[in-house]
């Protein structure tokens, strides 16, 4: 039995797997359409934007804003106890796309909407996940 | 193709409008019932929905419920129960909005000859589930294994529905200045209004002070922004409004309804500011013939606070952005502009997913509440339903026959 101590890390569907693996080599690349030229996320085989399936994955800037975030101060898995309160947001890339990270590196009642935040990397056992911090001048 | 042009579907919404009524409602008990099954909650509903009617169960011959996430063909499981054959059966997966959702499909499927009399209906255990033993304390998981996320959301420490709600309230401070006062206007206007129920899992005042003391669970929202876990059950009977007039009940008139999902995603656009409630209202509202001036009392899928916030502005009861000013003015309760939510909801009443709304809504316009707990001359009610990952959403307008 796997222990329960551990975060939980990230099991890929098929077709978010170069999602992750770009992640390892501290990357953040997404989905683009080679016939609209649009980015999306999370990923998927067909663009949404024009249902074109020739997708490929490019590696984006890193760089975006909180749209929106929340703090945790509930336990909802034993492996973040101990870490609350802290912060998941939803940050809206320069690119367009929407995901879901943490903020780190400032104070959960520092965080606020549109504040300009960059990706930073974070390893979490055998995967690595980006997460975000103020962006650095 | 614009799908916001409706010129040709307001002739085919107007057949429906006052088509159908609804003619028997009833709950299980609701609150704590250790040891009764969602499935026993549901045919206990089912049975006091019959006997509400007059009915007998063979006098139905439709099903259309929600299951528990993890059950298959719920609705056979149910007839079976209630000894019947269906012309018209099934299950629907909406969550939240499949209830009134159900009372939709019912209408038509009776407009177009499928059946003549439809129990819809929604049981859950989730407090059962979540509290009656250790076991299930430990657990404290609603959501079957297999319907958790395995990635973009447990890595980060984001799991729930809360926090998935909670996203939208803060967007809406942002760019509003609502406050948790706002919030907390919701939440204590429907205790109140739990207290005059008798039936209603919360049975202690709720003051503001009370409201800021409780404990954070996911900022913006702590533990009285946050619906109940409850083992809760209840159902609707619906027949076409000539039949119904020789009822045990004085029967409702299911004027209108509408559906919209955001299908996009909660995450996309700004769907978790303005919800599905816009439309899905505009299509209800098409159908009745009536806009928001016109309903007496509101019935909102409270899953958290912010949620009634922001599908009242929706559905035109204020402007968006004004719904902190709205609910703080003490429109909601009972005597006040909107009364809403007037047995308590899902924050104080018990929570099956948006079939209790309806439920209330009925009994509302029956008029046969004493007077502390009737919203006075009702002659109209919208009830709301949401759910399936945020951004399903149905609208059902009741009238006074
Ligand atoms: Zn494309």
């Amino acid at each position: 039995m796997s222990d329960v101590k551990q975060k939980p890390v990230p099991r890929p569907a098929p077709e978010s797997a170069p999602y992750w693996a770009a992640a390892r080599e501290r990357r953040l690349s997404l989905p683009k359409c080679e016939d609209c030229g649009q980015n999306w996320f999370p990923p998927s085989r067909t663009c949404p934007h024009c249902l074109s399936s020739r997708v490929t994955f490019a590696d984006v800037s890193g760089r975006g804003k909180v749209y929106s975030f929340v703090t945790f101060h509930r336990v909802y898995h034993p492996a973040f106890e101990g870490e609350t309160p802290y912060v998941v947001a939803l940050i809206e890339l320069e690119e367009g796309p929407r995901l879901l990270s943490n903020v780190i590196g400032l104070a959960p009642e520092d965080v606020r909407c549109e504040m300009p935040v960059e990706v930073v990397f974070e390893d979490v056992g055998d995967a690595t996940i980006p997460k975000f911090r103020p962006r650095q001048a | 193709m614009n799908i916001a042009d409706f010129s040709t579907d307001l002739e085919a919404a107007r057949e429906l409008r006052d088509y159908c009524s609804i003619v028997g409602t009833a709950t299980s008990r609701l609150g704590r019932v250790p040891g009764v099954s969602s499935l026993d909650l549901l045919v206990e509903a089912i049975r006091n929905t019959v006997e509400d009617a007059g009915l007998k169960a063979s006098d139905i011959d439709g099903v259309i419920c929600r299951g528990p996430d993890e059950s298959y063909s719920h609705h056979q499981v149910v007839a079976e129960r209630l000894g019947i054959n269906a012309r018209f059966s099934t299950t629907l997966t909406n969550g939240g909005a499949s209830q009134i959702l159900g009372i939709a499909i019912a209408t038509m499927a009776i407009r177009f000859g499928l059946a003549k009399t439809i129990v819809c209906g929604f049981g859950r255990d989730t407090w059962s589930r979540t509290h009656a033993t250790e076991e299930a304390r430990v657990r404290n998981e609603t959501r079957p294994a297999s319907q958790r996320p395995r990635e973009f959301g447990p890595e980060y420490g984001y799991f729930g529905a809360t926090a998935a709600h909670a996203f939208g309230a803060t967007r809406h401070m942002h760019l509003y200045g609502t406050t948790r006062d706002d919030f907390g206007a919701i939440a204590t206007a429907f205790r109140e209004h739990a207290l005059r129920n008798p039936d209603a899992q919360m049975k202690k005042p709720l003051s503001m002070e009370d409201y800021h003391a409780g404990r954070m669970i996911v900022a913006p929202f702590g533990m009285y922004d946050c619906s109940l876990r409850s083992d809760a059950a209840g159902a609707v009977i619906v027949t076409r409004s000539d039949r119904a007039k020789d009822m045990r009940r004085p029967p409702v008139l299911i004027k209108g309804f509408g559906t919209f999902n955001n299908t996009r995603g909660w995450f996309n656009d700004d769907n978790m500011v303005v919800t599905a409630a816009k439309q899905s209202g505009e299509a209800a509202y098409r159908m009745a013939g009536l806009g928001p001036s016109e309903v007496d009392t509101a019935q909102i899928y409270d899953c958290f606070t912010y949620m009634v916030l922001t599908q009242l502005e929706d559905y035109g009861f204020c402007k968006k952005g004004e719904g902190g000013a709205f609910v703080s003015s003490g429109a909601l309760r009972l005597g006040g502009a909107l009364p809403c939510n007037t047995s308590g909801g899902q924050l104080s009443e018990s929570h099956a997913e948006g079939m209790l709304q309806i439920v209330e809504g009925v009994r509302q316009m029956r008029h046969l509440y004493a007077p502390d707990r009737q919203v006075k001359d009702a002659e109209i009610a919208l009830i709301s339903g949401h759910g399936g990952n945020q951004v399903c959403h149905s609208t059902l307008i009741l009238g006074k026959a």
